[in-house]
């Protein structure tokens, strides 16, 4: 603030020492809440600025967690719903990974799969829905293999992204130390591109977790997609508030935890966040 | 002395039947339409019990890179579209473990540490683990690497000399015949480079093996080189083959002797008049 030494808070692509960035993101977080406080302060609806039917104030949604934890069985709602998405998405993985390796090291399986991962790509997700309850009924498996279908094509993709952005220096200098083409797909590319596929493979395991909402909306039990929409039947606005918050929560838990991971296992590719 | 030979004559096949360890003949390479390099002749022989050293002179983008490839059998400089290119008497068909290559870039495996990466050839080979690790570590220490202080670490922990001194241990841990050098002290600096400069003079001793080593740097090719062949810019071709003094000192006092400024100032010259000829009217 004062001497030279001091760094400006709005120095030019500077990032702010760590404390003061999660200060600045806490205040952020903070200063949604009073705007959401504000608007829906007043004792009587009338004298709210927006009706609570449409928003509940912060109170109220806290309020309401012992009724979603207890009457609406919260916990087994998240349970259901990791489990579909963790089992659908490992599927995605155990397929793709290992095709999209071996198509990033022959070129020749990448063209053929090239066509059909652009397709699966840009088909739209919901899209998907009609075809998987033809296929697999309106149960459990649906759901698992929604997850699949859309997840599958994407981590293909960048397991072969992962594969083919190895550096040619790595694969010329493992050649010329007498390395066999496959010495080089097991002892150079996969090592080489695991950090990368993990990375990825993170970012879109939050994909995987937006899209089973989808598939939730239809013929569930449980799971937070369908607490979503019966409390929507309901009029339970504070219990939407709440299991969006919830589902934030969650992501980031999760995400969290595969970064953990991710530095234990690749302790020598430093990530940045 | 210098004895400039040219255009560079490929000795007469010698009467015992050992083969040159490398010959180009009128070897051209060509992109489409765009030539890298342009009719280029010679050869290196098999001297017994001890190799050559040769540096290879010449501007950035002039296929100084592309003779090395060509000699690795690395795609896509690899094969020549005209000549032809023999390694030992015989063709290549691809990159193999006898012709090892030292790049500029960095090519530690980032998910080994030092003595895996210094053991990577002898691990491809087949070689057992405790005996790979054994040798590797050898190497680390010839390489002026601490074993203890540095076998286990990871090449992110490490300086660009240090990677480049590895990249050189697990090059020589396999022994080839032929080591190739693509600049590779081009990213160091000035010290560090005159340091590895002298350890390369050191172990090539030892390792007896015909090493080429494409350099920009007059100095370093006179400092290292038993001959240097000059490269004229894209489409490049040997402008000039030269006999230079072998390094008998350290790089740093190597400098300091007017003999050895005089071949560097004299090739400065050839390179300047020569270019000068080609672009008036070579073509």
């Amino acid at each position: 603030m004062t001497g030279g030494g001091q760094r400006s808070l709005f120095a030019l692509r500077q990032s702010p020492p760590p404390m003061t960035r999660r200060l600045v993101g806490v205040g952020a977080v903070a200063l949604i809440v009073l705007v959401w406080w504000f608007a829906t302060s007043g004792l009587g609806s009338e004298e709210r600025l927006i009706s609570p039917v449409i928003l509940p104030s912060p109170l109220e949604v806290l309020r309401s967690f012992p009724s979603l934890f207890r009457e609406r069985a919260l916990l087994e709602s998240i349970a259901a719903t990791l489990k579909r998405v963790l089992v659908g998405f490992a599927l995605a993985v155990l397929i793709g990974v290992p095709l999209g390796i071996a198509a990033g090291a022959w070129r020749v399986i990448e063209s053929a799969g090239a066509p059909i991962a652009l397709f699966g790509r840009n088909l739209p997700v919901a899209a998907l829905i009609p075809l998987t309850i033809l296929w697999f009924g309106i149960d459990e498996t649906q759901k698992v293999m929604f997850i699949f279908i859309a997840c599958v094509p994407f981590v293909y993709s960048d397991a072969v992204a992962s594969v083919v952005g190895v550096p040619d220096r790595y694969v010329e200098t493992a050649q010329t130390l007498g390395a066999s083409a496959l010495q080089v797909v097991f002892k150079v590319l996969v090592p080489l591109a695991l950090p990368d596929i993990y990375n990825s493979l993170r970012h879109l395991f939050g994909l995987a977790f937006g899209y089973i909402m989808l598939a939730e909306l239809i013929n569930a039990q449980h799971g937070l997609g369908y607490l979503l929409m019966s409390s929507q039947r309901r009029g339970m606005s504070e219990h939407i508030i709440l299991i969006l918050i919830i589902i934030g929560l969650l992501a980031y838990t999760i995400d969290r935890v595969l970064f953990w991971f991710q530095r234990g296992l690749f302790p020598y590719r430093t990530v940045e966040e | 002395m210098s004895e400039p030979v040219h255009p560079p004559a490929p000795p007469a096949a010698a009467p015992a039947a050992v083969p040159n360890v490398v010959d180009f003949k009128n070897v051209t390479k060509k992109f489409g339409d765009l030539t890298v390099i342009r009719d280029v002749t010679f050869s290196v022989e098999d001297l017994p019990g001890k190799g050559e050293f040769i540096a290879i002179l010449g501007p950035s983008g002039c296929g100084k890179s592309t003779v090395l490839r060509l000699i690795a059998g690395l795609r896509p400089h690899f094969p020549a579209s005209e000549g032809t290119v023999h390694v030992t008497g015989g063709v290549i068909a691809g990159p193999g473990c006898d012709r090892s290559m030292v790049f500029q870039d960095y090519t530690s495996f980032d998910n080994r540490t030092v003595e895996d990466n210094v053991a990577f050839g002898l691990e491809c080979r087949g070689m057992a683990s405790k005996e790979r690790l054994e040798r590797a570590r050898e190497w680390i220490q010839r390489v002026g690497l601490d074993v203890k202080r540095d076998a286990k670490k990871y090449p992110n922990e490490l300086s660009g000399g240090m990677r480049q001194r590895v990249a050189i241990a697990r090059t020589l841990a396999l022994s080839p015949r032929i080591i190739l050098m693509d600049e590779p002290f081009g990213a160091l600096d000035p010290t560090t480079r005159l340091h590895m400069q002298a350890l390369l003079v050191q172990l090539w001793r030892e390792a007896q093996a015909t090493v080429f080593f494409v350099t920009h740097s007059i100095e370093e090719a006179v400092y290292l080189g038993d001959r240097v062949y000059i490269f004229s810019s894209a489409p490049g071709t040997i402008l000039k083959e030269m006999r230079v003094p072998g390094p008998e000192f350290p790089p740093k006092e190597m400098q300091r002797r007017p003999e050895f400024m005089k071949f560097v100032f004299e090739i400065r010259d050839i390179i300047d008049t020569l270019q000068s000829s080609t672009r008036a009217g070579d073509d």
